[in-house]
Formats: C-alpha cells, sequence, structure tokens
C-alpha cells in the first residue's frame, strides 16, 4: 500500500467505524445469532442446556409442517398477508392522497391537517392503541357499538374484533394504516414541495385541473419518493407487532387472526407459556428472507436502478 | 391578438403591498418591458395578467373583456419562465404538445402544430429528447414553443433570457425581438436587465417597489427620464448625478458652474426651485484636458473597453463616467474638464427626484 492510499484508509477508517461498529453490533450479530439459534432446540431461554443441541433443520421441517396442517399456523399467514398487503396500500396511497390533497390548499390550513394525521404517530403506542380498544369494544362500552345501538342501527353490541376473519383484520389494518399513511404524507410532502412552483404554474395557465396536474406532473416527479416508502413499508408492517400485540393481548381481536407473523415469532420466544426460541428464531429467518425478496422484488418491478443517474462528474 | 388595459391593480400579501394601483395600457402586437430591480412587483404584475394572482382590488381587461375573475386557463395565454419550467419527465415533444393534450386536442392535430412550432423554433430536432440533454438555449426554445403552440393571445415572458449565458443571450434577444414581430402577438417581457429592456421592447414600463414610475418608448424612459431613478437604473454605465445649487442663471457644482440649460430656463424661474441634481449620461460629455468651462475636476480613474473607454472624474465629492475615444491618454490625477452636452441636461428636484419637467 503506497502513502496516499495508506491515507485514504486511514481517513475511511475514522469516519466508517462508527457506522460499522453499529451495524456489526445491532445487525449482523444479532442475525447470526438467530440464524444459529434457528438450528438448535433453545427453549426458554435454557442457554447452558440447548446452545449446544444442534439439530439441523428441525425447527424448519416443524415450520414447514405447521404450515400444511396448523389451522393457527395458517391463520397467522394469511393474517400477515392480508395484513400487510391492504395496509401497505392505504399507507403508501393514502400518504400520497394526503400530501396532493395539502399541495393545493394553503399552508396554514395544510400544516395543521398534517399535524393532525401525526397525531397516531406521536402518542405513545399504549395510549393510542386503547383509545381504539375502547372504540372498537365487543360489548355496549365499546363507542362505535354504543353510537350504533344509539342510532338504532344495531340492538345487540357487536364483537367486532371477535368476528373472523374480516372484524380482526379490519381493526388491525384500521389501527396500523392510521399510524403509518403519516410517513407516506410526510416523504411525499417533502417531495412535492421540492417540484419547482413554475412546473405547476405553467401547467395551471395551460389549462391543467389539479387531478391533472397530479397524474401528469406531480406523481411521475415523485416515483423516487413512492418506491421509497412502499418499500420501507414493507419492511415495517412485515416486522411491526406493537400495536397488534397490545389488541390481541387485551384480547380485543381474536388471537389467531389477529397475530401476524412478526407478532407470532415475538410471543413464540417471549410470550406466555412455553417459549420456543429455536422454533421461533426459524420463523424469523423465514420473515426476513421474505422482507429481503419483497423489497428486492419493488425495487426490480419500479426499475430502481433506471432511476440512478451515472454522476456527470460536475460537482 | 388583444389590447391589455390594467386598472388600478392593486395586489397584497398580508401587509405588503407587492402593486400600488398600477394603471398601464398595452397595445395589440405591442411587446411591452417591465423593468425594475428584485422586488419591485414585475413578476407579480405579470402574474396577475396571466390570472396566476388575483388582484386585490382593480380590473384587467383583454380588450373589452373583463378577465380579472377569470381563471389563467380561459384566459388563452402563454408564459415562458426564467427557469423555463420544462417537465422533466417528458420528451420535448410531450412537453410542447402538453397544451394542446390538455385541451384534448385530436392527435393529429396536436402532431401537425407540435412539428409547425418546432420548425418556427428550429428545434424539430430535438423533439425526442429529454430537456436535461438539451443545452441552455435550446430548452428556452422549447419552453417558448409550449408557450405559442396553443396560440395564446397574449405571450408573458418571465426574464427568460437571464439563465442564459451573456453571448446567446444577446443572440436570442434579437431573434425573440423578430419572433413576436413576426406572429404579431402581444408580448410582456418582465426583466430587470435594462439592455434587454431597451433592446426589444417598444414600450418599457419602469417599476420600483410595486408602483410604475414611468412608461414610454426606450428612447423616451432612457433620455427623459421622469425620475432620479429611472435614469439611474437604464443605461451601462447609467447616468450620471450630481448635486447643483441654483445662482443666476448658472448652476454651481462644488467649484464649478455652468449656465443653467436653455430649455429649464423659463422652468427653474417658474418654480424658484434652489437646489437640483443634475443628470447626464456618459456619452452625453466630453473630457478636456485641463481647466476650462464645464465640471472642473481629477482623473480617479479610467477603463479602456476597445471602441471606446470609461473615464471616471472626481468633481470634489462626486463621482461622474463620462465616454472618452479610444486611444486618447490619461493619467491618474490629471486635472480634466468634463464638457456636458447641454440639450441633453436633465435636471431633477432634489427632494422629490422626480425631474423638473415633470413637476408642474
Amino acid at each position: 500500500m503506497n502513502k496516499i492510499n495508506k491515507e485514504k484508509f486511514t481517513a475511511l477508517s475514522f469516519f466508517l467505524s462508527p457506522m460499522l461498529l453499529m451495524v456489526v453490533l445491532f445487525y449482523l450479530i444479532p442475525l447470526i445469532m438467530t440464524v444459529y439459534i434457528s438450528f438448535t432446540q433453545m427453549r426458554n431461554w435454557n442457554v447452558e442446556r440447548y446452545l449446544k443441541d444442534f439439530v439441523g433443520l428441525y425447527n424448519y421441517e416443524r415450520l414447514f409442517y405447521m404450515f400444511q396442517h396448523d389451522p393457527t399456523f395458517k391463520a397467522v399467514l394469511l393474517t400477515t398477508i392480508v395484513f400487510v398487503g391492504i395496509t401497505l396500500i392505504i399507507n403508501v396511497f393514502g400518504g400520497l392522497a394526503l400530501a396532493l390533497a395539502t399541495f393545493f390548499i394553503s399552508e396554514k390550513p395544510a400544516s395543521s391537517f398534517r399535524l393532525l394525521w401525526l397525531l397516531p404517530r406521536m402518542s405513545p403506542i399504549a395510549v393510542y392503541s386503547l383509545v381504539w380498544y375502547y372504540f372498537f369494544h365487543g360489548s355496549e362500552i365499546g363507542t362505535l357499538n354504543s353510537i350504533l345501538m344509539k342510532l338504532g342501527v344495531i340492538s345487540q353490541p357487536i364483537p367486532w374484533g371477535q368476528t373472523v376473519p374480516w372484524g380482526a383484520w379490519s381493526i388491525i389494518i384500521f389501527v396500523n394504516g392510521l399510524v403509518g399513511v403519516s410517513f407516506g404524507m410526510i416523504v411525499f410532502t417533502s417531495a412535492l414541495n421540492q417540484i419547482p412552483r413554475e412546473l405547476v404554474i405553467a401547467a395551471r395557465v395551460d389549462g391543467a385541473s389539479a387531478w391533472e396536474i397530479s397524474r401528469k406532473i406531480l406523481i411521475p416527479l415523485t416515483k423516487w419518493h413512492f418506491l421509497y416508502v412502499l418499500t420501507w413499508q414493507f419492511l415495517s408492517l412485515l416486522t411491526t407487532y406493537p400495536h397488534i400485540f397490545l389488541l390481541v393481548q387485551w384480547d380485543l381481536v381474536n388471537r389467531d387472526y389477529g397475530t401476524t407473523l412478526a407478532l407470532y415469532v415475538f410471543n413464540t420466544a417471549f410470550g406466555r407459556g412455553e417459549q420456543d426460541q429455536g422454533l421461533a428464531a426459524a420463523a424469523a429467518v423465514i420473515l426476513s428472507i421474505i422482507g429481503v425478496i419483497g423489497g428486492f422484488v419493488t425495487l426490480k418491478v419500479l426499475q430502481f436502478e433506471k432511476m440512478m443517474k451515472r454522476p456527470r462528474g460536475d460537482f | 391578438m388583444v389590447k391589455i388595459t390594467l386598472e388600478n391593480i392593486t395586489k397584497k400579501f398580508g401587509d405588503f403591498t407587492a402593486l400600488d394601483n398600477i394603471n398601464l395600457k398595452i397595445d395589440d402586437r405591442e411587446f411591452m418591458a417591465l423593468l425594475g430591480p428584485s422586488g419591485s412587483g414585475k413578476s407579480t404584475l405579470l402574474y396577475t395578467i396571466a390570472g396566476i394572482y388575483k388582484p386585490t382590488s382593480g380590473r384587467i381587461y383583454f380588450d373589452d373583456r373583463d378577465v380579472t375573475e377569470i381563471p389563467p386557463k380561459d384566459r388563452n395565454v402563454g408564459l415562458v419562465f426564467q427557469n423555463w419550467a420544462l417537465y422533466p419527465h417528458m420528451k420535448v415533444f410531450d412537453n410542447i404538445a402538453f397544451p394542446l393534450e390538455l385541451r384534448k386536442a385530436p392527435k393529429q392535430e396536436i402532431e401537425k402544430k407540435v412539428i409547425e412550432v418546432a420548425k418556427m423554433l428550429h428545434i424539430e430536432n430535438l423533439l425526442d429528447r429529454y430537456p436535461w440533454q438539451l443545452s441552455g438555449g435550446q430548452q428556452q426554445r422549447v419552453a417558448i414553443a409550449r408557450a405559442l403552440v396553443k396560440e395564446p393571445d397574449v405571450l408573458l415572458l418571465d426574464e427568460p433570457l437571464s439563465n442564459l449565458d451573456a453571448l446567446l443571450r444577446i443572440e436570442v434577444r434579437a431573434e425573440l425581438k423578430r419572433l413576436q414581430k413576426e406572429l404579431g402577438i402581444t408580448a410582456v417581457y418582465v426583466t430587470h436587465d435594462q439592455a434587454e429592456a431597451l433592446a426589444m421592447a417598444d414600450r418599457i414600463a419602469v417599476i420600483r417597489e410595486g408602483k410604475i414610475l414611468q412608461v414610454g418608448t426606450p428612447d423616451e424612459v432612457y433620455y427623459k427620464p421622469k425620475y432620479k431613478f429611472v435614469g439611474g437604473f437604464l443605461g451601462n454605465p447609467p447616468m450620471n448625478f450630481v448635486e447643483a445649487e441654483v445662482e443666476n442663471g448658472y448652476l454651481r457644482i462644488y467649484e464649478s458652474r455652468i449656465p443653467v440649460p436653455a430649455q429649464y430656463r423659463g422652468l427653474i424661474e417658474k418654480l424658484g426651485i434652489k437646489e437640483v441634481l443634475l443628470g447626464f449620461r456618459p456619452h452625453d460629455a466630453e473630457v478636456v484636458k485641463g481647466i476650462s468651462e464645464g465640471l472642473v475636476g481629477e482623473v480617479y480613474s479610467f477603463e479602456p473597453l476597445g471602441r471606446e473607454q470609461i473615464v471616471t472624474v472626481s468633481v470634489d465629492k462626486a463621482f461622474v463616467k463620462v465616454f472618452a475615444p479610444e486611444g486618447e491618454h490619461f493619467t491618474f490625477g490629471e486635472k480634466v474638464t468634463v464638457k456636458i452636452r447641454e440639450d441633453r441636461i436633465v435636471l431633477f428636484d432634489k427632494k422629490t427626484e422626480k425631474a423638473l419637467e415633470f413637476l408642474v
């Protein structure tokens, strides 16, 4: 290594080492540990006894067997697909719709309107979940039930969350969807604000309606942000569980049709009763693989590489 | 092809008055320049004509039609922006076709018109490219093509040349002027560049702080500025100003004195003004070596410009710039006399900074 390279290396390692340390400590090591544990019989965190109890693909075989025969696990998988799919659509398109809507109104009402949509994300998870717990509660104390009963639409309270599958699904989708739209909204709003104002003015002078401006100019110019929000939300929905955990824990929603794979992993590893970390780790590995494949597919389908422009060398 | 009439246009943004009671008539087929420094309200006025801003009060007429309440799309105006505002995700063809597509014109007609206007602006071979593949000058043509393709009644241009480099700017401005005359379209052109306004416009409206100071042909605003500001804003270098006191038919400027110009003699007597600002253009005077009749001073600096040179003369505390022919040699500190062409002198009231002939 000559001198310049050495200097470069020193500088690089100085600037990169904090980040590398973080990645290794909080990402790489847990990943390796998870993969390793998925090949052991680890249960109840009995590390001394099970750490070296190597069982090969046994946990994966169990998962596959459950996938074929266990109705509870099947329900979990189906719930995951429905939950991620629909919430993703709500998050991305809801965020886009909100950003576009606030783009066309004046700044003051727009920002207070946006702030309103940020409330779900700002409020503590437990508080926020509790609000919806009371709202959707299956007895007459539930806000929704009492409203409908007062209006005379129903005579008996409906146990919304225990109505499977769509009752339970609707609640977890609704609660998480409301949290997620604000993310898309913020990203899209900042993306829209970066579009030169003149483009919009020019289109308006040429006779474009708000809808035409959105469809022909604003949305095509925020494609990159769209892709980003889509991928980001997909991955976070795949792995999120705090809200769902509480809703299931409080028995608001059905246990089987209210549990996603991420929550299943959490419950299996840390939940009540016997904990089976080996199985949970295997499920977590599967979940990660789905995430990687899913993320890759979205990037591919939306032609991520086309959006990467070669640097032109002038800066 | 319309005549534009602006009647008492005032535009406020909150407490800020961007346009203050503007009255302006722009004739059919006229090329009107709105000239002013940045923040003067000239772009606001343009956008008000376009309909993007609604005036707080006042009315706008296109011919006899009151368009004050009419949205931009129904005013049939073409707008060209400083940064050209081309849609980056559309090819040149689609950029130009966009206004026609919004009108739901048939495909064949769109194609015919786009090619027609592209030929007129010599960009027919660029239709298949994206804006980022074009040079600044080409992008500018595309922007003009997009504004013209819908055959607007009025062409509104918001500093369309200021993103071009200096040489290209001079080339394009000649072309733009010719295009406007060929099409016979009413054009309103916003610029802060006085040379552009003088070179292109039929008439210039000089704007400052939301008010129109003067409207006139380039000659009028150049030689007969109504305000000191107008004289100081137009011309490169701009008009010279020195303070002068009126003394029995003479103007005293520090130690020098010159006779009151013939055209002002009666006026000064009538107004009884004692203190004035004397204005003259750098090419309306000559520098003579030695001390004689005129403004006596010292050579402060000189800048050869090829065909001529600018000599800066310090007259006591004031500085004046005068063009001198090439080849004449000056030295720093040399005693000289500035002889001003009497008939080109403009006198301003010191307090209001308004030319004396407009005071009456």
